[in-house]
């Protein structure tokens, strides 16, 4: 049972985190054995990823009693559904208690590092800690370094970059987390200030050599931060080598490039400042560091004397962000008319998102090239799995309303045939004596014993055989014949010779007339009985239908306000939800307009002190004269 | 603030706003925090936490309740439609499949088709994996009924496959439940559909 019970559970596991299922490439299904067909009926729906139906069917089997087989393995698959579903605070109560003490401690261990991970993600940070500590042995090797990594994250989450860098030190395998625990920790040196201690980490990461695009992306990333630190901490030069290293083509090549230009400008060197600069100029205007780079140019124009250029290129940095500015505005009003939101939930999905579902690509529309890094944000995903997650639920309540309308249309025709029905069955009930029906039985069944005692034969006779026997003594009864005289002797003797053959007949017969008699008494006892019973359900059904109708009516009365105020709420939430997620997105684009706003101003700034400059010149030059 | 600074403080805020990078969700650089510092953009990411969660325990709150009311509404539709006394379930499993491809399953019972049920591999992968299917619900009076079963799909050697089994159904009174399992004869090579009733 424990066995079995586990697997379940590593089975919900497994589903819940895996976004392409159980099954490893290859591996071959190990059915499970069903004792009880709705419990299979259950597995059916879990195995195919729709927990939301799954859920609902072994919650009433379990009300029903159907799992009776499976009661242990059904709580846990139930708690398994739950986590799947992405209804953490249910899988949790479940787990904890079922994972107490009679589960072994690998499952449970695992558990419990899932539902820190999940409570990680969606924000429940004090959750999240004290389901790592439940932690009470070392996880299996795949899991014991995520779990360190997730340790150190919530240390993060809690600004404590201290505990996060004692968690990342001394990294204890060469696996394949150990690099991007080297990076984690070199940022959160650097973010607490210990820049020389950092940049040993980062350095041996920007020289790795990348087996793959990930390792390559990582690279990127740790030569960039390296670089950044150096250049903060006021170390041009050193700052080159690792910005230099990063691909040019890759994500980070921008960043990069716009570094290595202020690296070389922070020693006055802006002849090869420009250099990354102007690469960056007929880049994607959309990333920072090439609005960034549209100032950079003319300020090294600038301190190169290229007075007219720099204003040049003020000039049409102004124009581009003002146009940039625009289009942002647009795709502000065009998230805020609600176009966004709803464009998630055009599909309709069929089915709950499950816990591991992610939007992969943003809809079209102008705003998306604003938000595609919000796609890679928990807050954002997960935020709008929720808001998928209350449609469904929206739609699900939408369906059940109409559904109970039609209920209750049919609990009101049902009705109204009943009663339209019952006066006829209560008049042909009436006219169906079954009382006297039983004391003739029971008449037959003396009458019966009586012949039978008396061995009267001729009570069994046949109709005909009656009649003759009637003749017969009539015929004797006749005074002609008691003459006496020759022929009356004869026929006297006929008679009676008739009279003993009829007799005896009738002796034969008696035994198995009597049976056959008997036969057909018992089955009609048996009718009868069976009369009675159906009599009693009759009277039963006729006492209990209005009883369950009031129970039926009552039920779907009970239901109907409860889905219209449950939908209600659905509703509202939908409504925050929808609100968080525009928020969020909108936050995003006011942030990148705050930012063109910001280097706008800057610009004409600059540009109004070249105008000043030429213009102070040019009087020097007129009063020279 | 100079140029330059506001510059090197978005090289900061890029360093601040670095998450802890997982293998799996390796995501493109944040490079739009250059107007914040590290400290308010923890402070802004602890109240987008707060707020998250609040939304997010409405949502944990609603999906329970509507769970459970989804159980109710599950149980009186079954009851209302389908009661006790009159209820058969068709139910149908697998037991490893390794010589039939299902692709869909008739039903007729008393010679009336009730059920044609096509199986998308989904499906039949969950069949497969042991879950079971209940592919349809009849309210059946008391008496002896005949149930005619209609297997098509592919079988061995990749041929179209259609075979029939036949059960004849007493039905008493209480619910009732018929299985239609479909597993593999090992000796012969064959797939062998069997109906039965659930114990």
């Amino acid at each position: 049972m424990i066995a079995r019970c586990l697997k379940i559970i590593a089975l919900a596991l497994t589903l819940a985190l895996s976004p392409t299922g159980v099954l490893a490439a290859g591996s071959k299904p190990e059915p499970t054995v069903v004792k009880d067909a709705h419990y299979g009926e259950v597995l059916f729906y879990f195995y195919q990823e729709e927990y939301f139906p799954a859920i609902v069917r072994l919650l009433a089997a379990q009300k029903q009693t159907q799992v009776e087989n499976h009661i242990d393995e059904s709580e846990l698959l139930l708690g398994g559904l739950y986590l799947s579903y992405g209804h953490h605070k249910r899988a949790a109560e479940i787990f904890e208690k079922l994972l107490a003490d009679n589960v072994e401690p690998e499952i449970r261990n695992r558990t419990w590092f899932f539902l820190a991970k999940i409570w990680q993600q969606r924000g429940y940070l004090a959750e999240a800690q004290t389901a790592l500590n439940n932690i009470d042995k070392e996880l299996p090797k795949e899991l014991e370094a995520e779990r360190h990594m997730l340790q150190a994250q919530l240390h993060i989450d809690n600004s404590n970059h201290e505990q996060a860098i004692a968690e990342l030190q001394d990294w204890p395998r060469r696996d394949a987390w150990a690099n991007y625990a080297k990076f984690n920790l070199g940022v959160a040196m650097v973010r607490s200030g210990q820049v020389n201690a950092a940049a040993g980490l980062l350095d041996e990461l920007g020289e790795l050599d990348p087996l793959n695009e990930e390792m390559s992306s990582l690279r990127d990333k740790a030569n960039l931060a390296l670089g950044y630190a150096y250049l903060q901490d006021g170390q041009p030069q050193a700052a080159k080598v690792p910005l230099n290293r990063v691909r040019l083509e890759g994500p980070f090549s921008n960043k990069a490039l716009l570094g290595v230009g202020w690296a070389d400008a922070e020693v006055n060197n802006y002849q090869r400042a420009l250099v990354p600069w102007m690469e960056l100029r007929n880049r994607d205007l959309l990333d920072s560091a090439v609005q960034e780079s549209m100032l950079a140019i003319p300020y090294a124009l600038a301190k190169l004397d290229s007075i007219s250029q720099a204003a040049d290129h003020y000039l049409n940095a102004i124009e581009a962000f003002y146009e940039e500015s625009h289009r942002i505005d647009a795709a502000i009003g065009k998230i805020q008319s609600g176009e966004l939101m709803n464009s998630f939930i055009e599909d309709r999905q069929e089915k709950t998102t499950g816990w591991y579902w992610q939007l992969e690509e943003l809809p079209d529309g102008p705003e998306s090239r604003y938000l595609y890094h919000l796609l890679a944000t928990h807050k954002f995903q997960e935020g709008l799995k929720n808001f998928r997650d209350l449609h469904y639920l929206w739609r699900n309540l939408d369906d059940w309303q109409r559904s109970v309308d039609v209920y209750r249309n049919m609990l009101s025709t049902r009705e109204f045939a009943y009663n339209e029905r019952l006066p006829m069955v209560e008049e042909s009930l009436a006219a169906a004596d079954l009382d006297g029906m039983v004391q003739r039985k029971l008449d037959f069944d003396a009458r019966l014993k009586s012949i039978e005692e008396n061995g009267d034969s001729l009570a069994l006779a046949t109709p005909h055989e009656f009649e003759l026997w009637g003749e017969i003594t009539a015929i004797e009864r006749n005074p002609a014949l008691q003459a006496n005289i020759p022929e009356a002797d004869d026929v006297r003797s006929k008679v009676k010779l008739l009279k003993g053959a009829l007799q005896w007949t009738l002796d034969k017969e008696f035994r198995a007339r009597l049976s056959k008699i008997r036969r057909n008494l018992r089955q009609t006892g048996e009718a009868l009985v069976e009369t009675q019973r159906s009599r009693r359900q009759i009277d039963e059904k006729m006492r209990t239908e209005p009883l369950l109708f009031a129970d039926f009516n009552g039920r779907v009365e009970g239901l109907s306000p409860q889905i219209d105020l449950l939908k209600a709420r659905v509703e509202t939430a939908m409504l925050k939800q929808r609100g968080f997620m525009e928020g969020v997105a909108v936050d995003e684009l006011q942030a990148q307009r705050q930012r063109l706003d910001t280097y706008t101003v800057q610009a004409r700034f600059a540009l109004a002190a070249i105008y000043d400059l030429a213009a102070s010149e040019a009087t020097v030059g007129d009063a020279s004269q | 603030m100079t140029l330059k600074q506001s510059i090197l403080i978005a090289g900061l805020a890029w360093l601040a706003g670095v998450m802890v990078v997982h293998a799996q969700d390796a995501a493109p650089l944040d490079a739009d925090a250059a107007l914040g510092d590290a400290q308010s953009l923890e402070v802004d990411e602890a109240m987008a936490r707060a707020e998250f969660r609040s939304l997010d325990e409405d949502v944990q709150s609603l999906k329970k309740e509507v769970l459970d009311l989804n159980r109710d509404l599950f149980l009186l539709e079954e009851e209302l439609l389908f009661p006790a006394n009159s209820q058969v379930a068709f139910f149908i499993s697998m037991d490893v499949g390794e010589y039939f491809a299902l692709d869909s399953i008739n039903l007729k019972i008393d010679g009336k088709e009730v059920s044609n049920y096509l199986y998308t591999q989904r499906e039949v992968d969950a069949l497969v994996r042991g879950g079971v299917h209940r592919v349809h619900m009849e309210n059946l009076k008391v008496g002896e009924h005949e149930l005619v079963a209609v297997f098509t799909g592919e079988g061995p050697h990749v041929r179209d496959y259609r075979r029939g089994a036949t059960i004849n159904i007493e039905k008493g009174i209480g619910a009732k439940y018929i299985e239609l399992e479909i597993t593999d004869r090992v000796t012969k090579q064959q797939p062998e559909f069997v109906i039965k009733e659930w114990e």
